[in-house]
This record gives structure tokens, C-alpha cells and sequence, in this order.
């Protein structure tokens, strides 16, 4: 067994860059009607926001120039998506728009460098109230490997986010191989990194010796810095996302997860209902879309629209995620449609913010509480409803411009008629 | 002379019921649908949209013989009607999606059945979709616990002529001609844009370009014009010249294009640019044919007026965007620019295109109808409520039987726990023809073969 203490979270492996955007505003917001993404119940309270936190959450009044009164409207924290290509991808069908893709480091490959903050994807989908999100890059051919990183959707130029913060990795049913050689081959892996010695890390000499003895090295053409990632997973406490959806594989996956003490979070997840208790037991949180209820492969038969709420009633961690295309904010309708089907209303707020923050440590991210950074949503209605939106999105206590290319697009379409509408 | 006469008369009553006979009793593929057994039901203090634009509270509204037969407050009882007391819940027509791929893109998503897009040449107006459904997708009951009654199968879009669709009824049944929607006319799937162009264009064959894409519907237009005027050629011929003289030949691909020229088959365009849409009303304009909907159509709002002027509707997702450059320019509002058109007669039509979308067609058109609220339009939810029941109707040219809740008409309808309009609301039962369907109270449903004991020998698919 390996030893836990080992296995500390070792931050200095992770670039954190979210003192970059703090606004030196302060906000007052009276009269809220807070889910703080904690409780289990709204209370009604006033915010009061200074240098980029949530300073006071109570009754109490400061002296401040700008005062908003959001009586009888909802304040939530901000949304975090799990599972997005922001930044890295502008349009799908357009290869030089995307960057989700490596071609020679298959474990070692992160997307942060290719992170775009003046994506038209950043304002839409904060516009529609997601506040941060986690991107992740495309699986590699390693059934492990490749960074995915987490981003304030600010779009500042200077990027506040987290670096290589999670790795990815798959598992199921294929057009070639085995799923029984993916699993041994996750384990060769885990194994490769675990006998990773830390003295031959300080030079790519050692590292290319150590390579020399490793035939997996050839096999998988793997690289420098794919070794270093390895032993990054090892040696800390990195979170493991792996999509897998049969009941099978998941049972497999939470023996890996006991094996190697992995922080393993399991995506997709589609026949979770099946192995239900044994998901419980192992503590493993979940990504899972609530509405998609289609059994669209044999690794999917178990898809139940019920699903959320039967995880959530077995008190099982759970986070949301929608189509990998453009539209993340479209996990508040999956959210809305887990509550329709069963799952509690608190449930789904925080399995759209806390839960996020806290399997990914993301300090107070996703949460409405004094001393958190001001990421927070005021709507116009319930943020459940597909229909709602936001009327102010705070992003570290920044007052974020909702103007979207699409909302251009509109108003030129709708307004100043009289004039041509290139001149509108 | 007279018995030259009688063989006249012979001849032409023998052709007239020959010709009768291959038009109507042994034309292929005939709808063989019938409704499951009728419930008689009186529900009483129902809130209705009626999908022409109507709301009535508190209303009652009977089914019976699979028709409906009367809307009003305090309708009588008679003995031999259920009487359901709905006060609070919502009635609507039921759901018709116009862009559905069931059947020929079932689950599980595999290669042995994806059989939507006949992507072997650009132009394949010979292939129906109708031959490639899969009557036991397991969607097609997904579909029906989200309300909807009809369906719209079309052919994919990588071809620039892809070939018929077909209106189904969304009741499983083991042969698709039971499931065909009687009377309703075929359509004809045509794409535009980056599609062909891409599939094509990457096998150095035409067509590679938009101009291409042009050239190609026109060349051939032309050819099912020519086809055309030698079948009418022939059929205003005497019986004598008929007899001396050959009928031009079966062409399958033929047979449908002119069938577009004669108005009996309708043109369901997958088009997403607006100067694309405005190329295509040309060319229809050029060969006398008409647009029944433009499909995806994300720049909509940009010709909203040349639409409506057209009488073309507009097929529309609430929200998609950015998976192709041609879908960049989405504006949320586009349904309402559509919708509201000259004064209110654009025809916009709410979509799926997708398995999961079919089963909240209602919240697509709750986010839709907010989006036209905040770029300032006055839509009713009653008005709303048409993007997905009369206007797809309309589009599918079955107006006339179903799509919205008037007397005479199927008893397709939905009853919903609350609002449709909320994401809260589900539907708890649904009719098709005025029989019972899905009845989520009581667990009844329809499981398709494809869901029996597929996990567990003794269970079906989802069954806990």
C-alpha cells in the first residue's frame, strides 16, 4: 500500500494565477435571495463586496457608492463547467480553430498555452451564467494522459486560472482493442509512475536513461514530458478524470482507484445507477449530463433520465457536464431536468458550483460566503429554468460586460432599421 | 365503328383502372397505420394552449372515437366517457417534431445501423428514408414520455439532394407502414452549404464549392423538368397514341424531383446562411417548385421578411451554435425574428435534429420564446406553443388532422403536470388518436424489443 502521507497535494506543481483579476470595486447588493451553494435552503442577506471577495453576507448595510437592491431576485454563485473546450476550440468543423489535440506528447500534453481569452465562447457562456470552467484537452491514444486546466471566463488578456490542474483519461467499448488491454495498460502505466524514482527527475538525462529501460517507453512513443507527467499523477494528489460508462468498468475502475489511492473522478458514468452502492462506498465523485438518457452504446444501456436523483439519494458526489460544443451553460437545463425527474433543488446547485470546487480544490470557487472570491450570478428568475438569465455576473467582484457577439448580432437585426444594416 | 367504340371504352375504363390501380392500391409502401383502441375521456378544468394560438383556462375538452369532439366550459357527461378532473394541469396538442433522425440514426449509435445519410453520390433523390428506419429504436418511446405524437424523418444532410422523408405517428410497431402517417405527403431533404461541399469536395468530386452546391440542384432541376414534361407529354395523349406510343421509363430519382414539380412532395432545405437560403429561393423560384422550410437556418433572422414573403417556414434549434463556421452567426432570438416577421406571418418552427432535444421540445421553446421577450417582441406562450405543434403541422402537411386542438380533428394531445413552458413540467399523459400512449402514472409505456431483458434477462432496459 502506498503511503498516504506521500501523497501530499503538492501545490507547487500547480501554477495558480487567480490574483490577477481582482477588481478594486466595491459592491453592495441588498435584499438577495441567496443559494450560497452550500446550504441546503436560500436565506435572504446583503453582499457586500470589496478588492475582488465577498467581505460581509448579512444584514448589515455599508456605505458604498454603488448599492444594487436584487429584492425578490436569486443570487447564485457562479457556474463552473467540468468539461468544456473553451478557449481551445472556436468553431467545431474548423481544425484551425482547435488546439483540444495533441500529435506527439499523449500524457504530457496540456492546453493551457492554447487557452484563447477573446474566445466569442468566454462572454456567451458567462453571459448565460457560467463564471469558470475547467478545460480539458481530447483523449490522446493513452487511455491516461493530457492536462486539462481551469479558467476564469473574464476574458482578461492576463489569464486567471489554474495550470494543469486535472488529468484525462477514458475507458469502454471501441471500434479496435480490448477494454481488458486499456485497463492493463492503465495499471502499466500507474505502475511505470509509481517506480518513478524523484532523484532522476532534476535532469532529462536521468530521465532519458530511465526511459531506456522502459519497453512501454517504445511502445508508446512516450516523451519526456510524458514521464513527467506520470509522475506528477504519482506523486500528488492530481485529480484523475476518467470517462467510462459501463457498470463494469466502472467497478474496475474504483478497484484502480483502491490499488493505486488515485483521486479518481469518473465522467459519463451512464450506468452508475447499476453499481450504485459500490460507488457510494468508494467516495468516487461523478460528471454526468442529466438529460442525456440515451442508451447510445452498449457501454450506455443503463441510461436513465432518473439517474441524478437516484446518485444524489445515495449520497454520491455528483457534477454536471453537457456537450463538448459551445453551449456549457446548458448544464443549468440538465440541472432543471434532474429536479424535474427527481434530484433536490439545493442538489443541483451545488452540483453545479460547490461540488466543482471541491473535488478540484478550487478554494472557495462555487461558493457564496464571506471571504470567497466574488463569483456570483444574479438572475432574472430561477437559474434552473433554461429560460432565465443572468442580469449581473460578478467574476472576482468584477461587474462582467454581458455584450455577446450573438446579442450584437440581434440588435443589428432588430434595432436602428432605418438605417443599412452594415451601418447599424 | 361500334365495336371500335366499345373497344375504346374498354381500353380506356381498363387504363383508367390500371392507372388507378398502380396509383393508389399498388402503390408501395402504402401507410397500413391504425390507432391503438380509443379512450373516451372528458377532462375537465384543463388550462389548453390550442396550438393555434388560443389559451383557454379552466376548460373542458372531450375525446372520443380518437377525435376531438368538443372544447368548453362544463361540458356534459355522458355514461360512456371517462371523466379525468385536470384542474391545474396543461393540455396541448401533441409535440410534432419537423427534423427527427430516429430510426435512421437509432441507439446505440452504431456503425451496422447508422443508415441516414446515402453519402455515396451527391444526388440521391431515388432513396426514401422510410427504408432505412429501424422500427425498434428504443428513442422513439423517449420521444413519447416528452409529448411527442409525430415525427419527421429526413435523410441526412451530406448530400445536396438527400433523398424522401416520411411523417411518422409515434406509435412502435413492428413494420414502418404501420407507423406512417396516413395520407401525409413525402418530403424531399435538401442541403446546402458545408456539408456536400465537405463530403464531395474531400474526394476531389463535385461538388467542392457553393457554387458547385448551385450547379449541382440545377443540373438536376433540369433533368426532372425535361423527365416531367415527357410524362405529361405522354399522359395528354389519346388512349390510341398511348397504345402505339411507350410511356418514358421508371426513374426513381426522376420520379421524386417531379414529384417536388407537380406540389405533391415538399422541399425540407437544410440551409444555415442567409445568402444560401436567398440562392435557394431563386432556384426554386427558376424551376417552379416551392420551400416548405428551410432546415437549422441560424441565420434566419437575417432574412426574416424574404422568408415570410415566401411563405417559407424556418426550422430552428433555440440555441446551437459554433460546430460549423456556418453556424457562427446564432442569435437566441431567432425563432421570434422568424415568428414575428411582416406583422407576425413568419412561420418558425422549433426543432430537434437531435434524440435528446425531441424530448423537451417545450423547454427549447421556453428558452426561444424568452429570447424574443428580451429583444422586446410581445409572444404569447399560447403563440409560442405553435413553433412546435400547428406550424410543424403545416410544414409536414398534416394540418388539417392533427397539430392543433380543434373539433374534427385526431385526438393527438399532451397532458402535462403544469406549464410546458417550464423545465419543471413533464408530461403526464399522452394520446395519439385518442388512445392512450404513455401514462406516466400508471408506468405505461411502450418498450421496444431492443429493451427486453438486455441487462437483466427478467427486466426491461430501464425498468428498476
Amino acid at each position: 500500500m502506498l503511503n498516504l502521507k506521500f501523497k501530499r497535494y503538492l501545490a507547487t506543481y500547480l501554477i495558480i494565477f487567480f490574483a490577477n483579476s481582482m477588481s478594486a470595486e466595491e459592491v453592495l447588493i441588498t435584499n438577495a435571495n441567496i443559494y450560497d451553494g452550500k446550504s441546503d435552503s436560500p436565506f435572504i442577506g446583503n453582499i457586500y463586496i470589496k478588492n475582488g471577495k465577498i467581505r460581509n453576507i448579512s444584514n448589515n448595510l455599508f456605505d458604498v457608492e454603488n448599492v444594487i437592491d436584487a429584492s425578490g431576485m436569486i443570487i447564485t454563485p457562479g457556474f463552473i463547467a467540468t468539461d468544456t473546450e473553451i478557449g481551445i476550440v472556436e468553431i467545431g468543423a474548423l481544425s484551425v480553430t482547435r488546439d483540444d489535440t495533441p500529435s506527439i506528447y499523449n500524457i504530457g500534453f496540456s492546453v493551457f498555452d492554447a487557452f484563447n481569452p477573446n474566445s466569442t465562447l468566454i462572454p456567451w457562456n458567462r453571459a448565460n451564467g457560467i463564471t469558470s470552467a475547467i478545460t480539458l484537452p481530447k483523449y490522446s491514444s493513452s487511455p491516461i494522459g493530457g492536462f486539462g486546466s481551469f479558467f476564469d471566463l473574464d476574458s482578461k488578456l492576463n489569464i486567471s486560472g489554474v495550470k494543469d490542474m486535472v488529468m484525462v483519461g477514458r475507458v469502454g467499448g471501441s471500434s479496435s482493442g480490448s477494454r481488458a488491454e486499456t485497463f492493463a495498460l492503465i495499471e502499466d502505466l500507474l505502475d511505470l509512475a509509481y517506480s518513478i524514482d524523484s532523484k532522476i527527475m532534476k535532469s532529462n538525462a536521468e530521465i532519458t536513461k530511465f526511459m531506456s529501460e522502459i519497453p512501454l517507453v517504445d511502445y508508446l512513443d512516450l516523451q519526456i514530458r510524458d514521464i513527467q507527467a506520470l509522475y506528477n499523477l504519482a506523486k500528488t494528489d492530481l485529480p484523475l478524470i476518467i470517462e467510462s460508462n459501463r457498470a463494469s468498468d466502472i467497478l474496475k475502475l474504483i478497484e484502480i482507484k483502491k490499488k493505486y489511492n488515485l483521486n479518481l473522478i469518473i465522467m459519463g458514468a451512464q450506468e452508475a445507477t447499476l453499481v450504485i452502492e459500490q460507488l457510494a462506498e468508494s467516495n468516487i465523485p461523478l460528471i454526468v449530463n442529466p438529460i442525456n438518457n440515451i442508451p447510445n452504446s452498449f457501454d450506455e444501456l443503463a441510461s436513465n433520465i432518473n439517474a441524478a436523483a437516484r446518485l444524489e439519494d445515495a449520497g454520491i458526489t455528483l457534477m454536471f457536464n453537457a456537450p463538448r460544443d459551445h453551449n456549457y451553460h446548458l448544464i443549468r437545463q440538465g440541472a432543471g431536468v434532474a429536479v424535474a425527474n427527481g434530484m433536490s433543488y439545493s442538489g443541483a446547485i451545488k452540483a453545479l458550483s460547490s461540488n466543482v470546487s471541491k473535488t478540484f480544490r478550487l478554494g472557495s470557487k462555487g461558493l457564496v460566503e464571506e471571504g470567497a472570491s466574488a463569483d456570483l450570478i444574479i438572475w432574472d428568475a430561477d437559474p434552473l429554468e433554461p429560460s432565465s438569465m443572468p442580469i449581473k455576473v460578478f467574476i472576482n467582484g468584477l461587474d462582467t460586460d454581458l455584450t455577446t457577439r450573438s446579442s450584437r448580432l440581434r440588435d443589428r437585426y432588430t434595432k436602428s432599421l432605418d438605417k443599412p444594416n452594415i451601418y447599424r | 365503328m361500334k365495336i371500335i367504340y366499345i373497344k375504346h371504352i374498354l381500353s380506356f375504363a381498363f387504363i383508367a383502372s390500371l392507372s388507378q390501380f398502380i396509383s393508389s392500391e399498388n402503390e408501395p409502401f402504402k401507410s397500413t397505420y391504425f390507432p391503438m383502441p380509443y379512450s373516451n375521456v372528458l377532462f375537465q378544468n384543463a388550462n389548453i394552449f390550442d396550438g393555434d394560438g388560443n389559451k383557454y383556462l379552466d376548460t373542458d375538452i372531450i375525446i372520443q372515437d380518437g377525435k376531438i369532439v368538443a372544447i368548453g366550459k362544463d361540458l356534459p357527461k355522458s355514461e360512456d366517457i371517462k371523466v379525468i378532473d385536470v384542474t391545474n394541469k396543461w393540455i396541448t396538442p401533441g409535440i410534432i417534431d419537423i427534423h427527427s433522425h430516429m430510426g435512421v440514426y437509432p441507439a446505440p449509435s452504431v456503425q451496422t445501423s447508422s443508415d441516414g445519410n446515402e453519402s455515396t453520390s451527391p444526388v440521391t433523390a431515388d432513396v426514401w428514408a422510410e427504408h432505412s428506419i429501424w422500427v425498434q429504436d428504443p428513442q422513439f418511446a423517449l420521444a413519447l414520455k416528452g409529448g411527442v405524437t409525430t415525427f419527421h424523418v429526413l435523410p441526412g444532410s451530406a448530400n445536396l439532394i438527400g433523398g424522401r422523408g416520411v411523417t411518422a405517428k409515434n406509435v412502435q410497431r413492428n413494420t414502418i407502414n404501420s407507423m406512417k402517417f396516413p395520407d401525409a405527403p413525402h418530403s424531399l431533404k435538401m442541403a446546402c452549404g458545408e456539408n456536400p461541399k465537405r463530403v464531395y469536395g474531400n474526394r476531389s468530386q463535385a461538388p467542392s464549392t457553393r457554387m458547385g452546391n448551385a450547379a449541382g440542384y440545377r443540373k438536376s432541376w433540369i433533368k426532372a423538368t425535361s423527365y416531367l414534361s415527357r410524362l405529361d407529354e405522354y399522359d395528354s395523349k389519346s388512349e390510341e397514341a398511348k397504345e402505339m406510343g411507350y410511356k418514358p421509363q421508371r426513374d426513381l430519382e426522376l420520379e421524386t424531383l417531379a414529384g417536388v414539380l407537380r406540389g405533391d412532395i415538399l422541399v425540407h432545405n437544410h440551409c444555415y446562411r442567409a445568402d444560401e437560403m436567398a440562392v435557394m429561393i431563386d432556384i426554386a423560384n427558376e424551376f417552379g417548385y416551392e420551400i416548405t422550410a428551410f432546415h437549422h437556418a441560424i441565420e434566419a433572422y437575417k432574412i426574416a421578411d424574404l422568408l415570410a414573403d415566401n411563405n417559407i417556414c424556418a426550422a430552428l434549434w433555440a440555441d446551437w451554435w459554433g460546430f460549423k463556421h456556418e453556424a457562427y452567426d446564432m442569435v437566441q432570438a431567432n425563432v421570434a425574428i422568424v415568428d414575428q416577421a411582416r406583422n407576425g406571418k413568419g412561420c418558425a418552427i422549433v426543432h430537434s435534429d437531435s434524440e435528446i432535444g425531441i424530448q423537451h421540445l417545450n423547454q427549447e421553446a421556453s428558452k426561444a420564446l424568452a429570447a424574443g421577450i428580451r429583444a422586446g417582441y410581445d409572444i404569447s406562450e399560447a403563440r409560442a406553443i405553435k413553433w412546435i405543434t400547428s406550424n410543424p403541422a403545416k410544414a409536414a402537411g398534416i394540418y388539417d388532422v392533427t397539430g392543433s386542438l380543434k373539433v374534427g380533428k385526431n385526438a393527438d394531445i399532451v397532458l402535462w403536470n403544469g406549464n410546458p413552458f417550464s423545465v419543471y413540467t413533464l408530461a403526464e399523459k399522452v394520446f395519439i388518436d385518442g388512445a392512450i400512449a404513455y401514462d406516466r402514472d400508471s408506468g405505461y409505456e411502450p418498450v421496444s424489443d431492443f429493451d427486453l431483458g438486455i441487462l437483466n434477462p427478467n427486466k426491461n432496459r430501464i425498468e428498476e
